[in-house]
């Protein structure tokens, strides 16, 4: 059996300042198996995040269902870790502090805390700057902050949100070499919402498609290239396939995007 | 693994730096001695009359006499301990309460008219009342100050509070933070800047308290002294009592504005 079930999922929000309300996801049904990694793209507002901060059980569902090993998701649990797009890192702690934040947060009761935060402070590469707080670091560095403190509670599911869209593109390609290189070793089931095409491919086992208004899901597509993945791949005829078929998928919601964005002009 | 580096290295004042900062100094240091030469010498030409203005030089004997004798060591203590238990009260009162409003939205709406209004009311104008209700002595000075302090205290406090960032709410809920986790590892570090910003600006207003309430009705300290002595025309009496005071609240702020910069140290300069 999977190990992440969605069912029926639908999410709700309020509209600002008025009691109407709006479906930002619904209908979702979706299965992941156990140590995969899966990818979401979709045009903004489509859902993306909002399906994956249900799975962290940071908001309200307002139909359906997620279980994680069997288990409902009622809430935060620590089965489960986010990593956030930037500035979610509390500027007043050093590395080592942010890195020891999530286990703190779990009461955290097996041996030498300091020990485990630097151990996974080392797996991203950062060790050298322990003592450094988020603003001394590039936006780079601080995402690797990001990601140890995740991995340092040892979750069963990792969820990342955009966490490398405020990065360059060339930051970018590295933090994905290295953040594969991370995943190979454990395979902790991952679920990483992105913009980028290349990024979606790259990365994942499946790439969940999502379209908008609201949030459902369009297509699954799955990546069939060889682990480890190696950036030769990027150039290579498989990966331009996988690139048409989420081309198409994003092109019609882009062009609805276009038509906005000259409407507003 | 390769890691593009972005050394955090203080960037060395260059020479040119450095000269444009000397040479801001200095202006400034001319200004002062300028300042004080007219000061000095406008009454001795007697472009001024002296009994008005004083002299640097007279202050500065009047002050060499003054400070070492009993009856100022007296004065300075009264006003220090109705200062003091006034700006401790304020802070005791005025960090919970702001802690409290600004966590709390029912009774942030609860209490904002009251609050509002008394703090639109000049405090000073509140002083009669309070001096019929608590006396001449200490206890109608430290209510001016904690009056003059509180508002401050507490405003700040609610704002860094409401202030806190939700975004790193949001994460340290994603890790299964409590209520009370959030509140002491969330909120009060990152409201503790603004604390130190209320209580810096509540010095002032403590400061400001203290002698207005004993220049308008006390039997001693520094305030009563600088009102006996303009009541007297003597100036240069006066002008140490009244350099002292300033000195005091610049000295006291200094040091509130020297812990503000080392507690938000972590926040990038803008």
């Amino acid at each position: 059996m999977a190990q992440i079930v969605i069912e029926d999922l639908a999410i709700e929000y309020k509209k600002p300042n008025s009691d109407a309300r709006f479906m930002a996801v619904e209908g979702i049904s979706y299965s992941i198996e156990k140590g995969a990694f899966v990818t979401i793209v979709g045009a903004s507002g489509c859902g993306k995040s909002s399906l994956l901060m249900a799975l962290a059980g940071l908001i309200p569902l307002a139909r359906g269902s997620v279980t994680i090993d069997g288990k409902t998701v009622i809430g935060p649990g620590s089965d489960r870790a986010v990593v956030f797009q930037d500035a979610s890192l509390l500027p007043w702690r050093s590395v080592l502090g942010n890195v020891s934040f999530g286990l703190e947060m779990q009461r955290y009761g097996g041996g030498d805390l300091k020990e485990r935060a630097m151990h996974y402070i080392d797996k991203v590469g950062l060790t050298r700057f322990a003592d450094y707080h988020p603003h001394q670091l590039s936006g780079g560095m601080r995402q690797r902050v990001n990601i140890a403190r995740a991995l340092a509670v040892d979750p069963e599911v990792l969820l990342m949100d955009e966490p490398f869209g405020a990065l360059d593109a060339q930051t970018r390609e590295v933090m994905g070499d290295d953040l594969l290189d991370i995943w190979e070793r454990d395979k902790k089931t991952a679920l990483f919402v992105t913009h980028s095409i290349d990024e979606a491919i790259f990365l994942a086992d499946e790439v969940l498609v999502m379209g908008k208004d609201p949030g459902h899901v369009k297509d699954i597509v799955k990546i069939d290239l060889p682990r480890p993945r190696t950036n030769d791949m990027y150039d290579s005829e498989q990966f331009n396939e996988y690139r048409k078929i989420l081309r198409n998928h994003l092109a019609k919601d882009m062009a609805d995007m276009r038509m906005q964005t000259v409407a507003e002009a | 693994m390769t890691i593009a580096l972005d050394k955090p290295v203080a960037a060395s004042a260059s020479l040119r730096e450095r000269f444009e900062k000397n040479r801001r100094t200095a202006i400034s240091t001319l200004s002062v001695i300028v300042f004080l030469l007219a000061w000095q010498f406008l009454p001795m030409l007697g472009a001024v009359d002296i009994r008005l203005t004083s002299t640097p030089l007279r202050v500065l004997k009047t002050a060499m006499e003054l400070v070492p004798t009993a009856d100022f060591a007296n004065d300075l203590r009264i006003s220090g301990v109705e200062f003091l238990a006034g700006m401790a009260l304020a802070i005791a009162v005025g960090i919970p309460l702001g802690l409290i409003l600004g966590t709390s939205r029912t009774a942030r709406l609860f209490i904002d008219p009251p609050l509002m209004a008394i703090y639109a009311t000049p405090r000073l104008a509140l002083l009669p009342i309070i001096i019929v209700w608590l006396g001449i002595g200490l206890a109608s000075k430290i209510a001016v100050v904690f009056l003059g302090a509180v508002f401050y205290v507490l405003i700040n406090t609610m704002a860094g509070v409401t202030d806190t960032d939700q975004r790193l709410v949001r994460a340290a809920k994603s890790f299964g933070a409590t209520r009370l986790d959030i509140f002491i590892r969330i909120i009060l570090p990152s409201a503790l800047p603004a604390v130190m910003i209320g209580i810096r600006l509540g010095i002032g207003r403590g400061v400001l308290g203290v002698i207005v309430g004993e220049m308008f009705s006390s039997e001693a300290g520094l305030g009563n002294k600088i009102m006996t002595y303009g009541e007297a025309v003597r100036i240069d009496h006066l002008l140490v009592y009244t350099l002292f005071v300033s000195l005091c609240g610049y000295l006291m702020t200094t040091g509130a504005r020297l812990i503000e910069e080392r507690l938000r140290s972590w926040r990038p300069q803008a």
